[in-house]
């Protein structure tokens, strides 16, 4: 257990080191022209981060003991097979929430 | 007098709406962030850390994952460095956010350091995706759309720090709002940009860096490996365009050798017949002569 003025410090940190992540950037093309190359990163990194991030979120699915992820992956497919058919983001969201927490918490898979 | 009151009137009114508008974009990050937070909460109240370290956590750090590692790094009696190093590397993904975002935030205004502040995955996703509503101030949107943000995931912290051992709600599965919420900018992108390479560079980087990498460094690691797939595709794009233009050059020089030896055999054909011009010149001369000596 760390006491007040320990923790206080350790927060201070923590604080700094994410900041400094987040500001990297701008710190660094703040004053001089980024290269050209960047402008087509900065163009492409949107959408691949984006589906990265959705990556990101299967990390602790463990795929080789049951249910294998299948409530997750079918969840995905739910959502997006909502979302290209309707293009309604609340509905597509919340229907696929409600859906995966059903899956989970009902233990429907079970059965696998 | 009363056409200002009015006119302020009518812009309270307009900053209303931008909020609302602000609001309904954050709400699956709100249903994200109460149950992430709380869990986060409830994690700190478990190491034996008053309810206030999580508020002030949230307030002044406001990293998700961050906040998790922190708590297992205290659990563990991690010294300083450890704290600093483990910090950075699991965050240095969001110096790739900024990367994006140069340009749309350049000339935000006062409010540019506190969006750098809170650029979580999260945040990050709602602003390169959301379009500013319009004749509205873009610093305003992104300014409520980050503060909200920041709001629910503070309130999220306490309430489980506080309530955690008292609440007995079964949230499970809940954060699963954060997954849809991807899912559904990932499809946005797809239908808003053409590009279609960056899709299959994190298909690649991704499945790839689940294999490789612990869940814990799995999301730096694809980003960083995805950039390189980037920036190797747009080279070798480059290094084509060059190929091409150069070989169009030579083809162009080629033409114009072939245009100039025609040139040149045509100038060949002309003396030619120059000469035999002359001879026959000549010939004529000594048939001239010949009459000329008859005579």
């Amino acid at each position: 257990m760390l006491n007040a003025l320990q923790m206080f410090i350790t927060i201070a940190v923590i604080a700094l080191a994410t900041f400094t992540t987040r500001a990297l950037p701008f710190i660094f093309f703040g004053s001089r022209e980024p290269p050209a190359m960047l402008a087509v990163i900065e163009k492409n990194l949107p959408p691949m981060i984006l589906l990265l991030l959705v990556i990101y979120c299967l990390k602790d699915v463990q795929w080789l003991t049951a249910p294998y992820g299948i409530p997750e992956l079918f969840t995905i497919c739910v959502v997006a097979g909502l979302h290209f058919w309707k293009r309604n983001a609340m509905l597509s969201i919340f229907t696929g929430t409600a859906l995966y927490m059903v899956l989970v918490q009902f233990n429907i898979f079970s059965f696998l | 007098m009363v056409r200002n009151g009015e006119y302020k009137r009518e812009a309270g009114e307009q900053n209303k709406d931008l909020f609302t508008t602000a609001f309904k974009t954050t709400i699956p990050v709100l249903l994200g962030y109460i149950p992430l937070g709380m869990a986060f909460g409830f994690l700190l109240d478990g190491a034996g850390y008053h309810w206030i370290y999580a508020f002030i956590m949230s307030l002044f750090v406001y990293a998700g994952s961050g906040q998790f590692l922190a708590v297992a790094l205290l659990s563990a009696g991690a010294g300083l460095t450890e704290f600093a190093i483990a910090t950075l590397l699991l965050n240095f993904r969001h110096a790739f956010y900024g990367l994006s975002l140069l340009e749309k935030f350049s000339g935000i205004g006062k409010v540019k350091p506190y969006l750098i502040f809170a650029l979580t995955d999260e945040t990050y996703a709602l602003l390169i995706t959301t379009d500013v509503p319009q004749g509205s101030s873009k610093s305003k949107f992104y300014f409520y759309i980050a503060a909200l943000d920041h709001l629910y995931w503070i309130a999220g912290s306490v309430l489980g720090a506080a309530l955690g051992s008292v609440l007995d709600l079964n949230l499970e599965g809940m954060s699963f709002v954060l997954t849809a919420l991807f899912v559904v900018l990932t499809i946005e992108q797809y239908f808003s940009s053409e590009a279609r390479f960056p899709f299959i560079a994190a298909v690649g980087a991704g499945a790839l860096s689940l294999i490789l990498f612990s869940s814990d460094n799995m999301l730096l690691a694809s980003i960083v490996l995805g950039t390189l797939i980037l920036i190797g595709r747009e080279k070798s794009m480059q290094k084509t365009q060059r190929k091409q233009k150069a070989q169009e050059t030579q083809e162009t020089s080629e033409t114009e050798k072939t245009q100039e030896t025609e040139k040149t055999q045509e100038m060949q054909g002309i003396s030619q017949i120059k000469k035999k011009i002359r001879s026959i010149n000549i010939s004529m001369q000594s048939v001239e002569d010949k009459i000329k000596e008859e005579n």
